[in-house]
C-alpha cells in the first residue's frame, strides 16, 4: 500500500476506559543509581539505616547538572542490587525493605496558597530542581532548566495527546487528577507570568473532553483551554503539537521558547502541583501495563521503584508463555525493549508493553515510497539506507539524517519489512562524524 | 520458562506487505487477460504459458546462481547446494513479480506474433531488463517493455496480422492499419472508419491485451481504490497527456476546420498502449521514483516523450518507449542532491516549464512547423 501511515491499531480505547488500581505495596522498592542523564551517584546513607518517604538519600552526578534521589516509601536501607534499567542496560539499584508506615520525611509540609501567590519564578525554580521533576512524558529532561529561560513565554502547551499507541497511563491520570493538573498550570502560569495555557488532547478523546469542559468552568477567567489536536501519530511530538495547537511551525532545532511558547507533559504538571503545594516528589507515577502477550491488560498507580515482576501476577500473568515475548517500557513504537522483565519502574517508565515476538522476513526493497510518505520531519529514509549500505558518508550528510525524531514510521510502513529506522540510526552516527 | 528478546524499536508492524501490492496488480491484470483469452483464445494461451515458464525460470536460475556455494575445498551434496543457495533467499515476491512481468508481457504482444519471437523476447526482457540490474527491486527499465521492444525490433516484419473477424464490426479491417498506424502517417480523416466504441471495446486489430480500454480502467480503478499503484505517477502522466494533445487537436484545428480537437483527444486517448501503461508499466514502484514531486515530474516527462513520439516520429506508438526513457530520468529525479519529499518553488517551476515548453513546441512545430496534418 502505496499511502502515508498516520494511523496505528491498537487497543487504547479498551485499557484507556480501565480505572487506575492503587495501593499496590512492593515489599521491596528499587531506586536506580544512574540514568541516562546521570552516570553516577552518590549515596548519603549507610546500610541498615532508616529512610523516611521523600528523604533525600543520594544524589545523581550528571555532565550538566545534579539530581537528588528521593526515597518512595519509609523502610531500611539493604544496599544495592542489578536490575535492568528502562534504557536496556543492567544498572544499580538502591534497594529499601517497604516497613508499609509511609513516615513523611519533615522537609514535607503544605504552603498555603498566600504563600504559593507569593512565590517567584526563581523560587519555584529551586523546589523544582530540589524535588528533582523531569519531564515525565519519557524525555526526562530536567524541568527547572526548563524554567529558567529568560524569554517572554505568552502560551503554555499542555501535552496530553500520548501519540503512542497502547499507552493510556496519561489518558487515566487526566481523568483521575483533573484538580491537580489545573493547579499545576495555574503555578506554571504564576511562575511565567503567562496569561494563556492550552491544554491539548487528541480530538477522539470524548470521555477527557466532557471532563475538562466542565473543570474549566470552575477555573473562570484564568485563561486556561482546552485545545482539540489531531489523531494521528507522530501528533504527540512537540512541533507537530505547538503547529496544531498554534499555527507555530518552529525550525528544526529552534528551541519554543525562542517563539514564546513552553510545552509540559500532563504527567509533569502533577508533579509540579505536589512539588509546590506540598514540596513534595514524584513518588508515585501511572503506568500501563499492556500488549498481547500479558492476560489482562491494567492500569496502575504504583510508587516509583516498584519492580515490574511484582505487577505482573495482578495482570493474570502472561499469556501464551510459551511464545518469545518483548518486552517494551515505553511506546510501541520508540521505546527500548529490555532482555528480561527484572526490571524497574523509574519516574519515567509510562508503561510495560509485552509483545509476542513476530519475526518478519526481510524482502528487498521496491522502492514504494511509503517510508518516504509517512515520514514526518520529511525525510527519505530509504535513500537514507541505501546510501549507509553504501557507506557514502557525503551522500549520508546531505540527506540530512540528524532531523530524524526516531519515530519508527518508516518501519512500520514498510512493505518489504525493512529495519529502516535502525539504518537511520546509523546513519545518524556517520553524519555525526 | 518464557524467553524475552530484545529487539531495536518501533516493535510494530503495518499489515500492508509487498506480496499484497503485487497480488493486487495481478488481480487487475486479471479482467484483461480474461478478455484477451475470449478474443485470441490460443495466441494468449501459448505466449501467456511460455512468458510465465520463462520469467519464473530465469528469476528461480538467477537466484540460485547469485548465491552459489564459493568453493571451500569440501564436497558437498546437490541438496546441501541446493538449500545453501535458496533457503531463504527466494520468496513469493520473486515468482509474483516474475508473474507479473509475464503477464504484461503477454499483453503488449502484438497478436500475431511468432513463437520464437515470445520466446527471445521473454528471455531478454527478464535477464536484460531486470536480472543484470540485482534481480527484484533493482531493476532500471520494466523488464516487460523491454522485452516487448526487442522482439519488434527484430522480428518486427515476421508479426502478421490476425484477425479475429467473429468480434470485429468493421469488414475491411484485415488490412491490419491499427488506428494509430493511420494517425501517425497524418491520416486523422481515415481513422474515423473504427468508431469510438470500437476502441473502447477493442474491436481493432493490435496487441493481445492493451487494446480493451474497458477492463483496463477496472484494473486501474481497484489498484487506485487498493493504493497499489501511486495515483500520482497516472494522474500527471494522463493529464499532461490531456493537454499537450488539446494543444495538438487545437493546432490542426486551427489549420484544417474538419478536424474536431476533442474527437483526436478522444481516439489518442483511446488508441495504443496509453492506458494500459499508464496503469500497469509506468507505476510499477521500481522503476519510478521515490518521492511524491519527484512521482508528478516522472509522469510529466513520460507523457511529454509519449506525445512527441506520437505526433512527430516516424513510429505509431509512443509509450513503450516513452516508459523506458522515463525510467532511465527516475535515477535523476531521485539523485539525492535535489531529491526531497518537499515541494519547492524550483519544482513547481520546474513542471511549469515542462508544459509550457512542450506545449510550445508541439504547437508551433503543428501550427508553424506542418509537422503533423489532421
Amino acid at each position: 500500500m502505496i499511502a502515508k501511515t498516520t494511523h496505528i491499531k491498537d487497543t487504547k480505547k479498551l485499557v484507556g476506559s480501565l480505572p487506575a488500581i492503587r495501593y499496590t505495596e512492593p515489599k521491596y522498592l528499587y531506586l536506580a543509581m544512574a540514568n541516562a542523564r546521570c552516570p553516577k551517584a552518590e549515596l548519603f546513607i549507610k546500610e541498615g539505616d532508616h529512610v523516611n518517604s521523600c528523604q533525600v538519600i543520594g544524589m545523581r552526578q550528571g555532565p550538566f547538572f545534579e539530581q537528588p534521589i528521593h526515597a518512595t516509601c519509609s523502610g531500611t536501607y539493604l544496599g544495592l542490587e542489578k536490575h535492568y534499567h528502562r534504557n536496556g542496560k543492567l544498572t544499580d539499584f538502591i534497594k529499601i525493605e517497604n516497613d508499609f508506615k509511609d513516615t513523611l520525611d519533615p522537609s514535607v509540609h503544605q504552603r498555603s496558597p498566600e504563600e504559593i501567590a507569593a512565590l517567584t519564578k526563581e523560587e519555584m525554580t529551586q523546589i523544582i530542581k530540589d524535588c528533582a521533576m523531569v519531564g515525565l512524558g519519557g524525555s526526562s529532561f530536567p524541568t527547572y532548566i526548563k524554567f529558567q529561560t529568560n524569554k517572554p513565554i505568552y502560551t503554555i502547551l499542555i501535552n496530553g495527546i500520548e501519540c503512542e499507541p497502547y499507552i493510556t497511563a496519561d489518558h487515566r491520570l487526566m481523568l483521575e487528577f483533573p484538580y491537580r493538573i489545573m493547579d499545576g498550570i495555574k503555578y506554571v502560569m504564576q511562575a511565567f507570568n503567562c496569561k494563556h495555557a492550552k491544554i491539548c488532547i487528541k480530538s477522539k478523546y470524548h470521555d477527557i473532553k466532557e471532563v475538562y469542559q466542565q473543570v474549566i468552568k470552575e477555573y473562570e477567567g484564568s485563561g486556561i483551554e482546552l485545545c482539540l489536536v489531531g489523531n494521528y501519530y507522530p501528533q504527540g511530538w512537540e512541533v507537530e503539537m505547538i503547529k496544531n495547537a498554534t499555527g507555530i511551525q518552529l525550525k528544526p532545532g529552534e528551541l519554543p521558547s525562542n517563539q514564546g511558547i513552553i510545552n509540559f507533559n500532563v504527567s509533569t504538571m502533577v508533579g509540579i502541583y505536589k512539588a509546590i503545594k506540598y514540596n513534595m516528589p514524584v513518588i508515585k507515577r501511572f503506568v500501563t501495563i499492556t500488549g498481547d502477550g500479558i492476560k489482562f491488560p491494567k492500569n496502575f498507580r504504583v510508587r516509583v521503584g516498584t519492580p515490574i515482576k511484582d505487577l505482573i501476577p495482578l495482570c493474570g500473568g502472561y499469556r501464551n508463555p510459551e511464545k518469545e515475548k518483548v518486552f517494551i517500557l515505553g511506546g510501541p513504537m520508540m521505546g527500548a525493549s529490555v532482555p528480561s522483565d527484572d526490571c524497574i519502574i523509574t519516574k519515567t517508565v509510562t508503561s510495560i508493553i509485552i509483545l509476542d515476538k513476530t519475526n518478519y522476513v526481510e524482502e528487498p526493497c521496491v522502492r514504494c515510497g511509503s517510508c518516504v510518505l509517512s515520514c514526518p520531519v520529511h525525510l527519505e529514509p530509504v535513500q537514507i539506507m541505501n546510501a549507509v549500505k553504501a557507506i557514502d558518508k557525503e551522500r549520508i550528510k546531505k540527506l540530512n539524517p540528524l532531523k530524524c525524531i526516531e519515530c519508527g514510521l518508516c518501519t512500520y510502513s514498510c512493505t518489504s519489512k525493512i529495519q529502516v529506522t535502525d539504518y537511520v540510526r546509523k546513519a545518524k552516527l556517520f553524519a555525526k562524524l | 520458562m518464557m524467553t524475552i528478546v530484545k529487539e531495536t524499536a518501533p516493535h510494530l508492524r503495518r499489515k500492508a506487505t509487498v506480496s499484497r501490492m503485487m497480488t493486487d496488480v495481478l488481480i487487475a491484470l486479471g479482467p484483461t487477460l480474461i478478455f484477451s483469452f475470449v478474443v485470441y483464445p490460443l495466441n494468449t494461451l501459448w505466449t501467456l504459458l511460455i512468458s510465465l515458464f520463462i520469467m519464473n525460470a530465469s528469476e528461480f536460475v538467477y537466484v540460485g546462481l547469485r548465491n552459489m556455494m564459493s568453493n571451500d575445498g569440501q564436497k558437498h551434496t546437490f541438496k546441501e547446494r541446493f538449500e545453501y543457495s535458496y533457503k531463504g533467499k527466494i520468496t513469493k515476491n520473486n515468482f509474483l513479480s516474475a508473474s507479473i512481468s509475464a503477464v504484461i508481457f503477454t499483453l503488449i504482444m502484438p497478436a500475431g506474433a511468432p513463437i520464437y519471437a515470445v520466446i527471445i523476447g521473454s528471455l531478454v526482457g527478464i535477464i536484460f531488463g531486470k536480472l543484470v540490474f540485482g534481480g527484484l527491486g533493482s531493476n532500471i527499465f520494466n523488464p516487460a517493455v523491454v522485452g516487448m521492444l526487442f522482439a519488434k525490433f527484430c522480428f518486427g516484419s515476421q508479426y502478421v496480422t490476425y484477425v479475429p473477424t467473429w468480434y470485429f464490426t468493421i469488414p475491411d479491417v484485415a488490412s491490419g492499419a491499427t488506428p494509430l498506424g493511420l494517425l501517425s502517417e497524418g491520416a486523422f480523416s481515415n481513422i474515423t472508419q473504427y468508431p469510438l466504441l470500437d476502441l473502447f471495446l477493442g474491436r481493432i486489430p493490435g496487441t493481445l491485451g492493451e487494446v480493451y480500454k474497458i477492463t483496463i480502467i477496472i484494473g486501474l480503478i481497484y489498484l487506485l481504490i487498493r493504493r497499489s499503484i501511486d495515483y500520482r505517477i497516472v494522474v500527471s502522466y494522463l493529464g499532461t497527456f490531456v493537454i499537450l494533445m488539446l494543444i495538438a487537436g487545437l493546432s490542426i484545428f486551427g489549420l484544417n476546420n474538419n478536424v474536431n480537437p476533442f474527437e483526436f483527444l478522444a481516439y489518442n486517448l483511446l488508441s495504443g498502449g496509453l492506458l494500459f501503461g499508464a496503469t500497469f508499466m509506468l507505476t510499477d514502484p521500481v522503476t519510478s521514483p521515490i518521492n511524491p514531486p519527484s512521482r508528478y515530474l516522472y509522469g510529466m516527462i513520460a507523457a511529454v516523450i509519449t506525445v512527441f513520439i506520437r505526433l512527430f516520429a516516424a513510429l505509431p506508438e509512443g509509450v513503450g518507449y516513452s516508459i523506458l526513457l522515463a525510467n532511465m530520468v527516475a535515477c535523476v529525479l531521485d539523485h539525492y542532491e535535489w531529491s526531497s519529499p518537499r515541494y519547492t518553488w524550483k519544482k513547481f517551476l520546474a513542471m511549469g516549464l515542462i508544459i509550457i515548453i512542450s506545449g510550445l513546441v508541439t504547437f508551433l512545430a503543428i501550427y508553424v512547423g506542418g509537422a503533423y496534418h489532421g
